[in-house]
């Protein structure tokens, strides 16, 4: 009698652990299906209004428009604001790759290990430092140290927002092209080597080339983080789009210009909260964004998983 | 003949090969020179930004010679005898983590409890706590813990809602009890039940119910002695429970379990003492000081655009410590919860496996979304949808949350990873199901790893602006938030906004001396994450 309910208690208990372990389960699967709902939920808080937004504001007027001038002209043309975003990323682009680069294959190839277990976290600091705090930087010491060098560079200008967020995204560039160096087989340096090459030869014959897409990677994603980034540009930059200048390339960096993410920050920045074309233009804009970068995560994305397949 | 040409050649190969050297050469230095290109620019901008802040320039010579023999020249001789020892060096870095983290942590919990209102903290701690601690009991008493595990989390839910229900009733009564009775109840009891413990499992029950008992007294007698002397008991309550008693818990079990080393102790001692000597010293021979931005003021005060000797950043500091606090409530849980799924749980075949397949280059794209966009996704969820006010805590605390989320995921992910697949096949060989797999052996080894990632997650929130200024959070306010559901204000748009000001001593006094501010609890957070990631990092 007493063994019976004894084991009908143990069974009642072991049915209990079973659902308990598969309620547990639910749980966290629900966890990592919300990653998609913060997903889903981007593209539905962007879309609703940026789509109310190009019902009123045509689109074609949105996307060819030459002059952004939400509040005063009701001007609501993206290209300025996107030759701002194109002159920093370029740019940016120029001082980061080859220098993240470099950066990698020293600390790939190079670098002893004590030196790498200084350097690779004095790197990561460099993405790690708040925004705010490069654009100040950028505002108040780097514009008027380079204003004796070109007097014609404007109080805010593109040059020193293009610097701290090449600065910002050195790290995005040497942290994931060292890992697809190190991932290049030991054989193959081996080989060449072997051949007779020399270190150098063998890092950039053979290394390098190897490793190619997990580099153009790391390229995309940091362009695409250049693309995105806000307040850095948005304080050193100023708040005046401008088309880009022809021919005289040098002033599109000396001017001051809008990007996009500034243009976001204007807008909400202003007190009209809520209402109208010019709010959701934010929207629109925001969509415009998420759209570039995402398409370039994506690429790099693929890009990455093949070169994962190849050894 | 022969030989000439043998000669020439030999020569002509040599200048090859030391110009294929020199190339080489030349490319290493290039290389280090490119590693090193941002972070020496970047260190130099840093010490533009701190001379700005402290002003070293208006202060005496003397005032340099002074703490040049107080405080850096012992501190420097201590390091250097501290570094050929390590013992010595080990227990010095314990004792510096001490001492400088029961300080730190003793100010953020007063800080934090103040703004929140202390009968209010007290409340929901007494109520969410009271329930769990019953069940625990209970679990201590009986063999069979089957339900006992579902129960504490529902027993806080419980307790959650029971302190909401009773909120109205319960608050008054609370009320008319002297502030320092809420502190004492917040930070004295789980102190000595800690100290409780630790002795208790060293030392035996009773010893344990000694030195619990002692910190227990010892906060009263601190408190009887401020009410005696006519000051506030309860900031002295606060540090008493929160520095002196872990510290001394620390450092006493190093002097005492580690004869070696014992001397290490001294170090933040050293340190500390030497800037009060040097204090002393200069108020005494009356030393012109540096005008410094880094003042009492700017921790303490609230911010005046007008006066920059006045303008201080407290609502702001405090503002950013309770937002990125909740979103560590917020955002880890899930945030783990969707690591451990993705490595623990989800096939890798079927549909399901596909699933995940999708989950994690969504997660991969998430972390690329740019910041902005994040603050558009928190307005139009937290303003619209769920219409909540402008610029309150939940709201910016759940726009951050969703922005570190795939941070979050990432990096436990990898530190679920890195634990070696040996551990869970000998649990399960043991009989353990998943759950308890992962609760008693995965977890605990992968705590390290995941608390690296973690602490990283919340120094990048900690600096985040532009989600914030989109959802609207006030750049400027002159108190800290009063709760969940008030308006507040952070650190990095306080910089924003006061990067318009123009003024000199705004320009380059203030400003970059809250930089600085931003800047040390930024790294303070990176350097914690990378002594665990250096310190548990090597095991496997």
């Amino acid at each position: 009698m007493s063994s019976e309910s004894n084991e009908t208690a143990s069974l009642q208990r072991s049915g209990f652990v079973v659902r308990k372990e598969r309620l547990y389960g639910r749980l966290i699967a629900a966890c990592a299906v919300l990653t998609i709902v913060v997903t889903v939920g981007i593209i539905l808080a962007l879309s609703g209004r940026a789509l109310s937004f190009w019902s009123q504001i045509s689109p074609i007027a949105y996307f060819t428009g030459t002059s952004w001038s939400p509040v005063i002209a009701q001007n609501y043309g993206v290209l300025p604001l996107i030759s701002g975003t194109l002159i920093v990323t370029v740019c940016s682009a120029v001082i980061a790759l080859p220098i993240g680069l470099a950066a990698a294959v020293y600390l790939s190839e190079y670098a002893s290990d004590k030196a790498r277990s200084i350097l690779k976290p004095s790197l990561e600091i460099l993405a790690g430092v708040p925004t705010v705090i490069y654009g100040y930087m950028a505002l108040v010491y780097i514009t008027p140290a380079f204003k004796g060098v070109f007097p014609s560079l404007r109080t805010f200008n593109a040059l020193s927002a293009s610097i701290v967020v090449g600065i910002m995204i050195i790290p995005m560039v040497s942290s994931i092209s060292e890992d697809a160096l190190s991932a290049v087989p030991d054989s193959l340096r081996q080989g060449g080597y072997g051949l007779g090459s020399t270190k150098f030869d063998v890092s950039t014959k053979i290394v390098v080339p190897s490793a190619t897409s997990g580099i153009v990677a790391s390229y995309v994603l940091a362009i695409s983080r250049a693309i995105g980034e806000t307040m850095a540009v948005t304080m050193a930059m100023g708040m005046s789009p401008q088309m880009p200048y022809f021919p005289d390339l040098f002033r599109n960096l000396a001017e001051s210009g809008q990007t996009i993410t500034a243009a976001m920050v204007q807008i909400a920045n202003a007190d009209s909260l809520g209402t109208g074309p010019t709010y959701e233009a934010m929207f629109a804009l925001g969509m415009t964004l998420f759209a570039i970068t995402l398409t370039m995560n994506v690429f790099a994305e693929l890009v990455r998983r093949r070169f994962r397949e190849e050894y | 003949m022969a030989t000439e040409e043998s000669t020439s050649d030999g020569l002509g190969r040599s200048t090859a090969l030391r110009l294929q050297h020199l190339k080489g050469r030349l490319f290493e230095v290039a290389l280090v020179a490119a590693t090193l290109v941002g972070i020496v620019s970047l260190l130099a901008l840093f010490a533009q930004i701190s001379i700005d802040a402290f002003q070293p320039g208006s202060a005496s010579p003397t005032w340099f010679l002074v703490y040049l023999g107080t405080l850096v020249a012992p501190t420097a001789a201590f390091t250097l005898y501290a570094r050929r020892r390590p013992a010595v060096r080990e227990t010095n870095a314990k004792a510096f983590a001490a001492v400088f983290g029961g300080l730190l942590l003793s100010f953020v919990t007063y800080a934090v409890v103040d703004s929140l209102s202390p009968y209010d903290v007290f409340t929901y701690v007494f109520f969410t706590s009271l329930p769990p601690a019953i069940v625990v009991a209970y679990d201590r008493t009986t063999d069979d813990r089957t339900f006992t595990g579902p129960a504490i989390p529902a027993s806080i839910v419980v307790g959650l809602a029971v302190a909401a229900l009773l909120y109205d009733v319960v608050r008054g009564p609370i009320g008319i009890a002297a502030e320092w009775i809420m502190y004492f109840g917040l930070v004295t009891v789980p102190a000595a039940l800690l100290i409780g413990t630790l002795t208790a499992s060293r030392r035996g029950r009773r010893s344990g119910v000694v030195a619990g008992g002692s910190v227990i007294v010892g906060g009263l007698a601190v408190a009887v002695a401020s009410i005696v002397t006519g000051t506030n008991a309860a900031f002295p309550v606060v540090l008493f429970s929160a520095f002196v008693v872990p510290t001394g818990y620390v450092l006493w079990r190093s002097v005492r379990t580690d004869p070696e080393g014992r001397v290490g102790v001294a170090g933040p001692f050293v340190l500390l003492g030497g800037t009060l000597l040097g204090a002393a010293v200069v108020g005494q021979f009356g030393i012109q000081n540096p005008d410094t931005f880094l003042t009492p003021t700017l921790l303490l005060e609230s911010w005046d655009g007008l006066r920059a000797n006045n303008a201080g950043v407290y609502p702001q500091i405090v503002g950013s410590i309770i937002i990125v606090g909740f979103m560590a409530v917020l955002a880890f849980p899930v945030g783990i919860g969707a690591a451990i799924y993705l490595e623990e749980y989800a096939p890798d075949s079927g549909l399901r496996g596909r699933l995940a397949t999708l989950l994690e280059i969504n997660i991969s794209n998430l972390a690329g979304v740019p910041s902005v966009v994040y603050g558009l996704l928190g307005l139009a969820l937290f303003r619209r949808t769920l219409g909540f006010g402008t610029g309150i805590v939940f709201s910016a605390a759940g726009t951050l949350g969703l922005l570190i989320l795939p941070i979050v995921i990432v990096s436990t992910q990898e530190a679920l990873r890195a634990v070696p697949d040996a551990l869970r096949q000998g649990s399960y060989g043991m009989g353990a199901s998943r759950w308890q797999t992962l609760r008693e052996v995965v977890l605990p080894e992968a705590i390290p790893g995941t608390l690296t990632g973690t602490i990283l997650a919340l120094a990048r929130a900690i600096g985040e602006t532009a989600p914030l200024v989109i959802i609207a959070v006030a750049t400027t306010k002159y108190s800290p938030p009063s709760g969940l559901f008030s308006s507040a204000t952070a650190l990095p748009l306080q910089i924003f906004a006061a990067s318009a000001n123009a003024k000199p001593e705004f320009r380059h006094g203030v400003v970059p001396a809250a930089a600085v501010v931003l800047l040390i609890l930024m790294l303070l957070m990176n350097a914690t994450a990378i002594v665990i990631r250096n310190k548990y990092g090597r095991e496997h």
